[in-house]
């Protein structure tokens, strides 16, 4: 199947991770034009190494979550040329509730969902000027099924949801549309280090028995940003091999 | 530049009207049928038109009705406190704003000019 895309420019905001990085050698090879986020010197290198036989056909830019100055940048170097809005970006902060820091608390929602807020702000004024946008917000199955621990890292995805879903609601009729992605276990990444230290036992609560590749979430997310699914908007996919569907 | 003009073209634009007289008095939202998503494009427009920031809950004077009970609450004078918040409106109009402001939202035409033309002056 060949999917069309209406416009090339895409925001990829956490673009230094493997998922991220996978994806957009995806977008380049679909002549799309990746525009990815980094936080660090190691980040910028890590897209560097990853991209580096596309030279030119893709850019990097500077932001930190909660750092609204980088923010300003970034839309300085956008300009109002943007198409699409991938979003991996999520900070991690795993902790009983009963026994977390005050301070971390405020400073994690603050980071993972006000300043998302903000990008989504920005970003939806850019695509309401075009009358044209897609933005896709990569969740996780946690969001559905969390373990003791995630109770903050879930909370915000599921507030972060709730922004990316209502995006859809308020701008769809305006041709800016939304749509969330919950991936289970994935062999790529924060999951691929998780699958190791829990030696792959728990791939068997799976009902396919086996981790969601990089790849394959980089192939759905390209068909969700085509025009072959535009048709959903402001709603939540889960792509976890069946994980919680079940008991 | 034109302000009027210019905001004539874009608000018919955005609304989709053809052979409507919109003059500085015409209402936004009871005249030309404006709802919640057009002010935000018309916002959006706007910035992009003559490169200003736009803050939304200035130039539809979103708050208008809450300055008003909060200066009520405070016992202070409403048409001053309005006017702190609202300085590109003028004592007049808020006056006018007020006395009909039961008949549904006041934003007009002339309410956008007074905005674009007070951020203007600030660039």
């Amino acid at each position: 199947m060949s999917l069309h895309f209406s416009g090339n420019r895409a925001l990829i905001l956490g673009g230094t991770c493997e998922l991220a990085l996978a994806l957009a050698q995806s977008m380049i090879e679909s002549d799309l034009f990746p525009i990815l986020t980094y936080r660090d010197d190691k980040g910028l290198n890590a897209v560097g190494e990853s991209l580096q036989s596309f030279h030119g056909k893709y850019d990097t830019c500077y932001l930190n979550f909660g750092d609204r100055d980088s923010l300003e940048s970034i839309f300085s170097q956008i300009g109002d040329d943007l198409n699409f809005l991938v979003d991996f970006a999520q900070g991690n902060y795993e902790s009983f509730i009963a026994g977390a820091d005050e301070d971390s608390v405020y400073s994690y929602f603050m980071e993972n969902i006000s300043f998302r807020a903000e990008i989504l702000k920005r970003v939806g004024r850019v695509m309401l000027k075009k009358r044209k946008g897609r933005l896709i917000f990569i969740s996780s199955a946690a969001a559905a099924k969390p373990n003791p621990g995630q109770g903050f890292y879930t909370a915000a995805k599921l507030a972060s949801e709730a922004l990316y879903r209502n995006m859809g609601l308020e701008l769809g009729e305006r041709g800016v549309t939304s749509v969330i992605l919950r991936p289970g276990y994935i062999d790529a990444g924060r999951g691929k280090i998780y699958l190791q230290k829990q030696d792959q036992k728990i791939l068997e609560m799976v009902p396919i028995k086996r981790a969601i590749t990089g790849g394959e979430i980089a192939q759905t997310i390209l068909f969700l940003l085509s025009d072959s699914a535009a048709g959903i908007n402001a709603t939540e996919i889960s792509m976890d091999g069946g994980l919680t569907s079940g008991k | 530049m034109d302000i009027f003009a210019e905001l004539k073209k874009i608000v018919e634009e955005l609304l989709d009207l053809e052979d409507r007289e919109i003059t500085p008095e015409t209402l936004l939202v009871q005249d030309l049928g404006a709802e919640s998503i057009d002010l935000l494009e018309l916002a959006v427009t706007v910035n992009s038109r003559f490169k200003i920031a736009v803050k939304d809950d200035e130039i539809f004077l979103t708050r208008f009705r809450l300055y008003s009970a909060e200066a009520k609450q405070r016992g202070q004078d409403t048409v001053h406190y309005i006017a702190v918040r609202y300085p590109f409106l003028g004592e007049e109009r808020i006056e006018d704003i007020m006395a009909h402001i039961k008949e549904g939202p006041q934003l007009k035409i002339r309410d956008l000019i007074s905005y674009v033309t007070y951020r203007l002056q600030e660039v």
